[in-house]
């Protein structure tokens, strides 16, 4: 090997050989493999370069290497300033930075070795060649980094002519001149990232592979690092935000409620039993009798953020054992219809925050996902019940005044719906009576019909909500009607004994309608840790 | 004794000779010490007798304001020719004549099945259709129609007139199915003005004309002859192409053709108000041409705005 280097110390505390600095960055030992790496100083030290050929780190000061080492100890940054990837633009050219980011992808050829840094959905490319700054082992060496591995380089950033097509920062290249190794990763990775990122089609088309669902949840934390995952979660956060944000701007006021209840409260055998000391608890299936319960205490405006439980053996492309439930309860002055405008434009202030503020997480998941973009009217569309039966029946479907909808009668619905009026949101008002539970208030001018009301975004439903029942006789004789035994909702009824204000409200999943806004088509590609009947982890 | 005389530089009284030509003012000089001191008025009273003839001059001008009004109504329905719609043409036997209308559109959109008879009109906010909202204004009085307004998703913001062009929202909008017809208005990006209906039996109308000849025919029926109803057509692409989108040239042309149509008989198409004068119009309006149109057109113009129905066009006009 020929390197210039300075002769430290004439033997290794360790190993008894000879402690070497070199000029140019670190180095990785193959045959080591436990080595422990540390944030580095600009000095390599090598040990018995004549044995192997391939060098040695080693902390400044102490001479362990090649061994279980020294602990690792934080220790303070030198004069560095991390660049973020994001800002590697051509008005950095010709500066000298140092970037943190994984290794995404390293290509060697001969004196060159060409890596894609990547950082959460930004990356960009760098070059390692053969030159005054680097040598020859060092190319080796930067080729060797296992893929995902993380990596601080100081580089200098060159603006290119031709732009780098497959990059995020395309007009960019870093030259490298350090590179270190901060976290090394194993060198099998249970699946590749380029993998879980292309589209199906194109895999199928071009033979290449794609990696299906069950292995990417199985192993969620590299496929986490996608750039549509980040885009899908960003996106979702901002949901999350936005929502809150427009209640809070109209008065409502965030609580948080109990989620374990001592009876289930959509009455029904879909609840998890959790033991409870000496007696058992259920989890909540809804924070409907807490939000209610709100509305009585005059809270008046109501939202809670929180976990919803579902024991439902439902294998489906919509349904999880356990989501996040955005539930909003308003008590109204004269009409149902002022709740049902209240959350319809808190609904449409969502999709215009995110049609405004996250294009370019939309446009990065439908590189992968294609689909239409969400439209909407503003005021929402709110069409009858018996207006989408008369239209399901225009349409060849045979169906009863007061039957429910079925999930087919629901998309064929969507899809008129958006024929007509070109919008993928609409309201569907005045359910009929018989298929909603017992604490609907029934339409005081047509007993056939209730005060209910359903949203439906891209055919599928996302809330089910209704104006209460507030008056406990009358809450009482429609329990009884649905065969319910009346103990077990004692301390409901008695909560409207005194004095409880006409209410209504709802409630969404934010899985749903992040996955029906980006248009997939499953779920669980929206849910960070998804629960179904058959996945417990991660 | 005085200490020093002077002598009087000039003599006492000077004849004066005042100029006749301009107006006299009192001497101001001779008043003084003169009635001010009897009439002294104090804390801004007025004379009485002042007020008393405020007062009269007042009455006087109310009075004359008042018969001012009333010449002016009476101007107006004397001078605007009969405008009612011909309705009894519509159904077959006459004695069916003063139905609700409920049947009639039941002839004309196909029988009922439940749902509001939604008409949906998608129109680009940068050129209002202001010949369908004259028509929406017909159809109101007409029929029962639930009228919305909507923001397409495609479209950021539209001017707060734009949505309020089809008048306040009607009390009894909870109740869809008590209406007989429904006229949703989308402000969307389009490139033509669509209307859709019955998506499952009609395709999509296009264009500001076709649909106002969609909703004329809700209102009266098709005139018999084929002569009129080919005069009415011609008028309507007229204006639509060459009046609405056409250059200087062709809508001069136009304007001379409509002042002598418009010489010969009070609407374009003899003594009743047809699609043909809603549309010209509404294209007269919109083009700009309005501000010095020839004599019989502007008399013409002045009758469709004393009708009343072309008030929520103006708003827009600005």
């Amino acid at each position: 090997m020929n390197l210039q280097c300075v002769v430290l110390q004439s033997d290794c505390n360790n190993c008894g050989g000879i402690l070497i600095q070199y000029e140019s960055a670190a180095g990785l030992c193959p045959s080591a493999g436990t080595v422990l790496w540390r944030r580095l100083r600009n000095s390599v030290y090598g040990c018995s370069w004549r044995r192997c050929s391939c060098l040695f780190v080693c902390l400044s000061v102490c001479v362990a290497f090649c061994s279980n080492g020294v602990e690792p100890s934080s220790r303070p940054a030198a004069d560095r300033t991390l660049v973020r990837v994001q800002e590697l633009t051509p008005h950095r050219g010709g500066q000298l930075v140092w970037v943190r980011a994984r290794i995404h992808t390293s290509r060697a050829k001969g004196k060159q070795c060409f890596l894609v840094l990547r950082q959460q959905q930004f990356n960009v490319q760098a070059l390692v060649a053969v030159g005054d700054r680097a040598s020859k082992q060092m190319v080796k060496f930067a080729a060797n980094i296992t893929k995902e591995s993380i990596v601080d380089v100081e580089a200098v950033v060159q603006t290119v002519e031709q732009k780098i097509e497959s990059c995020s920062q395309q007009d960019v290249e870093l030259h490298i001149e350090r590179i270190f190794v901060i976290s090394q990763a194993e060198p099998r990775l249970p699946l590749q990232l380029e993998d879980a990122v292309r589209p199906e089609t194109e895999g199928e088309e071009e033979g290449r592979a794609t990696v299906n669902q069950d292995t990417k949840l199985d192993n969620r934390v590299i496929d986490l690092r996608t750039t549509t995952s980040q885009a899908i979660f960003r996106l979702q956060s901002g949901v999350c935000q936005l929502f809150r944000d427009t209640l809070i701007n109209k008065g409502f006021v965030e609580i948080q409620t109990p989620k374990i209840i001592s009876a289930a409260s959509e009455g029904g055998a879909n609840v998890f039993t959790v033991s409870y000391f000496k007696t058992s608890a259920y989890l909540a299936q809804s924070p409907q009798l807490y939000k209610q319960m709100c509305i009585c205490a005059d809270f008046d405006k109501v939202f809670c953020v929180g976990p919803v439980f579902r024991a439902e053996d439902s294998n489906t492309h919509r349904h999880l054992t356990e989501f996040v439930g955005l539930d909003i309860e308003m008590a109204f002055n004269y009409h149902y219809h002022e709740v049902i405008d209240s959350i319809t434009d808190t609904m449409v202030q969502i999709f215009k925050g995110l049609r405004d503020h996250f294009q370019t997480e939309i446009q990065t998941v439908g590189k992968q996902y294609p689909s239409e973009p969400f439209k909407f009217l503003e005021p929402t569309l709110r069409l009858e019940y018996r207006e989408a039966v008369a239209m399901l029946r225009a349409a060849g479907v045979e169906m009863g005044d007061e039957e429910d909808l079925s999930t087919p009668n629901e998309k064929l619905l969507g899809r008129l719906v958006k024929e007509k009026y070109d919008t993928d949101f609409y309201v569907l008002d005045k359910y009929p009576l018989a298929v909603r539970p017992f604490y609907t208030m029934p339409d005081p001018n047509n007993p056939k019909y209730s005060n209910s009301y359903d949203m439906f975004m891209r055919g599928e439903e996302i809330l089910s909500g209704a104006q209460r029942v507030h008056d406990a006789q009358l809450l009482t004789e429609r329990a009884l009607h649905h065969g319910i035994d009346l103990e077990k909702i004692k301390a409901y009824i008695d909560s409207f004994r005194y004095g409880a204000p006409p209410h209504a409200g709802g409630g969404i999943g934010l899985e749903r309608v992040t996955m029906l806004y980006l248009g997939l088509h499953n779920v669980r590609q929206t849910s960070m840790f998804p629960r179904d009947p058959k996945r417990l982890t991660p | 004794m005085s200490m020093y005389q002077v002598k009087p530089v000039c003599g006492g009284d000077m004849k004066v000779d005042l100029p006749t030509c301009m107006y006299t003012l009192p001497n101001v000089h001779a008043q003084q010490g003169g009635g001010c001191g009897d009439h002294a008025l104090q804390n801004g009273e007025v004379d009485p007798a002042l007020k008393a003839l405020e007062a009269r001059q007042d009455e006087i001008m109310r009075k004359l304001y008042e018969l001012k009004a009333a010449v002016d109504g009476l101007a107006k329905t004397v001078t605007t020719p009969d405008a009612d719609l011909d309705a009894t043409t519509l159904s077959q036997s006459p004695a069916a004549a003063a139905f609700t209308g409920t049947a009639d559109l039941d002839s004309l959109l196909g029988k009922d099945l439940g749902a509001l008879r939604d008409i949906v009109i998608n129109a680009n906010p940068a050129s209002p259709p202001l010949s369908l909202l004259v028509l929406h204004g017909l159809l109101c009085q007409r029929y029962r129609v639930l009228s919305s307004v909507h923001v397409h998703s495609s479209v950021s913001s539209v001017p707060p007139q734009l949505l309020s062009c089809l008048g306040p929202r009607h009390t009894e909008s909870y109740t869809r199915h008590r209406f007989q017809l429904g006229f949703t208005l989308i402000w969307k990006d389009v490139p033509k003005l669509q209307m859709k209906f019955n998506t499952q039996s009609m395709c999509s109308i296009e264009g500001e004309a076709n649909v106002a000849r969609f909703l004329f025919r809700l209102l009266a029926a098709d005139p018999q002859d084929a002569v009129t109803a080919t005069q009415v057509d011609s008028w309507v692409d007229m204006a639509m192409f060459q009046l609405a989108e056409g250059g200087s040239k062709e809508q001069a042309a136009v304007l001379r053709s409509l002042n002598s149509a418009l010489g010969r008989s009070p609407w374009l198409l003899g003594q009743e108000l047809t699609l043909a004068d809603i549309v010209c119009a509404c294209c007269l309006l919109r083009a700009g041409q309005a501000a010095s149109p020839p004599a019989n057109v502007h008399r013409w113009l002045q009758s469709c705005r004393n009708l009343g129905h072309f008030d929520c066009v103006y708003p827009l006009l600005q």
